[in-house]
């Protein structure tokens, strides 16, 4: 349906306050970003001098740089497949409950409402080494359990705490796609001879996958980009590099290190990235396949 | 040789619900049996529990002999065709008729075998690397029943597989059903709630109604002789006139002014009933009784008559005439009806049985 308006002004004037909006909290910062990208700042920010991309040469030579993509790699796709996992299991699990059915879901929601620093917190209170009661349990059964010292620790902690919030949005997504399988097929294929598990694999999954890659792409944007808050209230990118993610090493560099032009060129490279992921988004899950 | 036995099946829901009070049948090995009642009548509920996608609560299952109510869907050897044909919509043609097989670890050169010369049966052959999305409804439904066809089991089953086809392809998958069941002598238990897919597809029908089996008998049989008012107006279309009565010496009085004569020895509330075709144009001399002609549905073939009975005390008792070629009679003109007593169909009204 198409609405005319008589006169031209009226449009622009129903758009401004979005027009406003997207300007000042996103175009501006955003420009900000890509002209700081150019000049290097004096940590006071009283004065600045163009270097053109002497920035940018900084950044990709530096080996903390790529380290720090590989750890965002390593942590974004682990957050997305355990999270997955875990989601499409209680949402298997949570589709055949037939008392209190809502009850589960309702729980299994919850999660969701809940802030990433206040996920990060939480968790970084169950396993403090010294009080957190999973740390303790963990060092009864004989593992030696501190992540401010071991990295690989750290980012099991990161990793827990950044899945356990967004299998709330998986499994909600999963639920509704699995309830989408008509009962029908299933019944089909138990009549064709397959078994639960076989049912399972070669007709319900492959009707999910739509979900399972719409999904997939949410999920790697969220562990890329929203999980900074988990990440500050637990390891603060620590112990040395081995939880930095991009996100993060922007704040870090830019905040904590001061270093406004080097922070500014990441966030340059981050725009790239969030732009190709948009692609990619766009091209794959508009063309989704049809399911009749 | 007696293919499938159902002995006493009952269905009772978990919240109490008893949607099945308790139904015997025996099919007969390459039988066409056909469940036929209004929705709602536990035929669905009944196919279902021969498949084993319901359990069944009460009585015994047997195909072949054998015991089946514990055992799971896959161990039943049936075929199922479901209403929205249920076919997987992400394999081939191919793949959904080989699923099944390949389940049952047969040998892909076997396999291969089999769906070819199913799909050349059924006119597939070209379809065989499409997908379902990209067929037509007919096609479809021939895919779901290759899908049946191509394990060869005892029996097939049929949940209304016709009911989302038009009407003219209908017509035509009726018949094209009809013709691979006798060819594959496979027994095969249909349900519909359509009673010409009913008259025309089955060896035997059951007319189902509230869970019950009101009547079981070949098609000519329910329709000669239906045991219930129930079968009587539910097989036949338009559906038998059917009118309350007192069975007294002089015969069936249908009202204070209008006796129609019969000796019986019954005595009596009745349910009087004769169908449409049977009913004759006759002059006022011979005639039984007079209709108020209020409708004429000319179909070129037969004409439909619809009117109310001209009686005192019966004024406005709907009945239909069916009369074969055009006939245009006159809007609210009175016709002439005689009732044969051959035609006749007399059932008890507090039994509901035939008498």
């Amino acid at each position: 349906m198409t609405v005319t308006f008589p006169q031209k002004g009226l449009p622009w004037l129903l758009l401004l306050p979005q027009l406003l909006v997207t300007a000042i909290f996103f175009l501006w910062p955003a420009e900000q970003a890509l002209e700081q990208a150019f000049y290097q700042e004096d940590a006071f920010g009283l004065s600045r001098e163009f270097v053109g991309f002497e920035n940018f040469i900084e950044l990709f030579t530096d080996p903390l740089y790529y380290q720090s993509m590989l750890t965002t790699l390593f942590f974004s796709f682990s957050v997305a497949i355990l999270g997955m996992s875990v989601a499409l299991l209680l949402a298997v699990m949570a589709d055949r409950v037939i008392r209190g059915k809502l009850a589960y879901q309702t729980l299994l929601i919850w999660p969701y409402a809940v802030a990433p620093a206040l996920a990060g917190v939480l968790w970084w209170i169950l396993f403090d080494p010294s009080m957190g009661p999973i740390a303790l349990w963990l060092e009864s059964a004989g593992v030696d359990w501190n992540h401010y010292l071991n990295g690989n620790q750290a980012m099991i902690l990161v990793v827990i705490a950044s899945t356990w919030k967004q299998i709330s949005y998986n499994f909600l997504f999963f639920l509704a796609g699995l309830q989408a399988v008509p009962r029908s097929l299933i019944e089909a294929a138990s009549i064709d001879g397959a078994s639960p598990f076989k049912r399972f694999w070669t007709i319900v999954f492959p009707l999910l996958s739509p979900t399972t890659f719409f999904l997939l792409v949410v999920n790697l944007v969220y562990a890329f980009f929203e999980t900074f808050g988990v990440i500050d209230a637990t390891t603060k990118g620590g112990p040395g590099q081995s939880t930095n993610t991009l996100v993060y090493k922007v704040f870090e560099d830019g905040f904590v290190g001061l270093d406004l032009g080097g922070s500014a060129a990441q966030s340059v490279v981050l725009m790239g990235i969030v732009g190709l992921m948009t692609v990619i988004q766009f091209r794959f899950i508009e063309r989704k396949v049809q399911y009749s | 040789m007696t293919d499938v036995i159902l002995e006493k099946i009952g269905k009772t829901y978990p919240n109490g619900y008893h949607a099945i009070p308790s139904v015997d049948l025996s099919i007969e090995e390459g039988e066409f049996i056909v469940l036929v009642g209004p929705s709602g009548c536990g035929k669905s509920t009944l196919l279902r529990m021969v498949a084993g996608l319901e359990s069944i609560s009460e009585g015994e299952l047997r195909i072949r002999g054998e015991r089946m109510n514990e055992k799971e869907p896959a161990e039943r050897d049936i075929a199922m065709v479901f209403q929205n044909y249920a076919l997987y919509p992400h394999m081939t043609v191919y793949n959904n008729m080989a699923y099944g097989l390949k389940n049952r670890k047969v040998s892909k050169n076997v396999i291969e075998q089999k769906v070819t010369d199913v799909a050349e049966m059924l006119g597939l052959t070209d379809l065989l690397q499409r997908k379902p999305g990209q067929l037509s409804g007919g096609q479809r439904q021939r895919v779901a029943m290759g899908r049946a066809m191509v394990r060869d089991p005892k029996v097939f089953l049929f949940d209304e597989p016709l009911s989302n086809l038009d009407a003219k392809l209908r017509v035509q998958m009726r018949v094209e059903i009809r013709q691979l069941q006798r060819k594959l002598g496979t027994t095969t238990l249909y349900v519909t709630h359509d009673q010409v897919e009913a008259m025309t597809l089955a060896d035997r029908l059951v007319v189902l109604n509230k869970g019950k089996a009101e009547q079981i008998g070949t098609p000519m049989d329910l329709y000669n002789k239906p045991a219930t008012p129930f079968v009587a107006s539910f097989i036949g279309s338009p559906s038998m006139n059917l009118l309350p009565a007192n069975l007294v010496e002089q015969g069936v009085q249908i009202s204070s002014s209008l006796t129609l004569p019969l000796s019986h020895n019954y005595r009596g509330c009745v349910v009087w009933g004769i169908r449409p075709e049977h009913l004759e144009i006759t002059d006022e001399q011979n005639a039984d009784f007079a209709l108020r002609i209020q409708a004429v549905e000319s179909l070129g073939a037969e004409t439909l008559i619809h009117g109310v009975l001209e009686e005192e005390s019966k004024k406005g008792i709907p009945m239909v005439v069916r009369l074969s070629g055009p006939h245009l009679p006159e809007l609210n003109s009175l016709m002439w009806l005689t009732a044969p007593v051959k035609h006749w169909h007399l059932f008890d009204e507090i039994t509901q049985q035939r008498l």
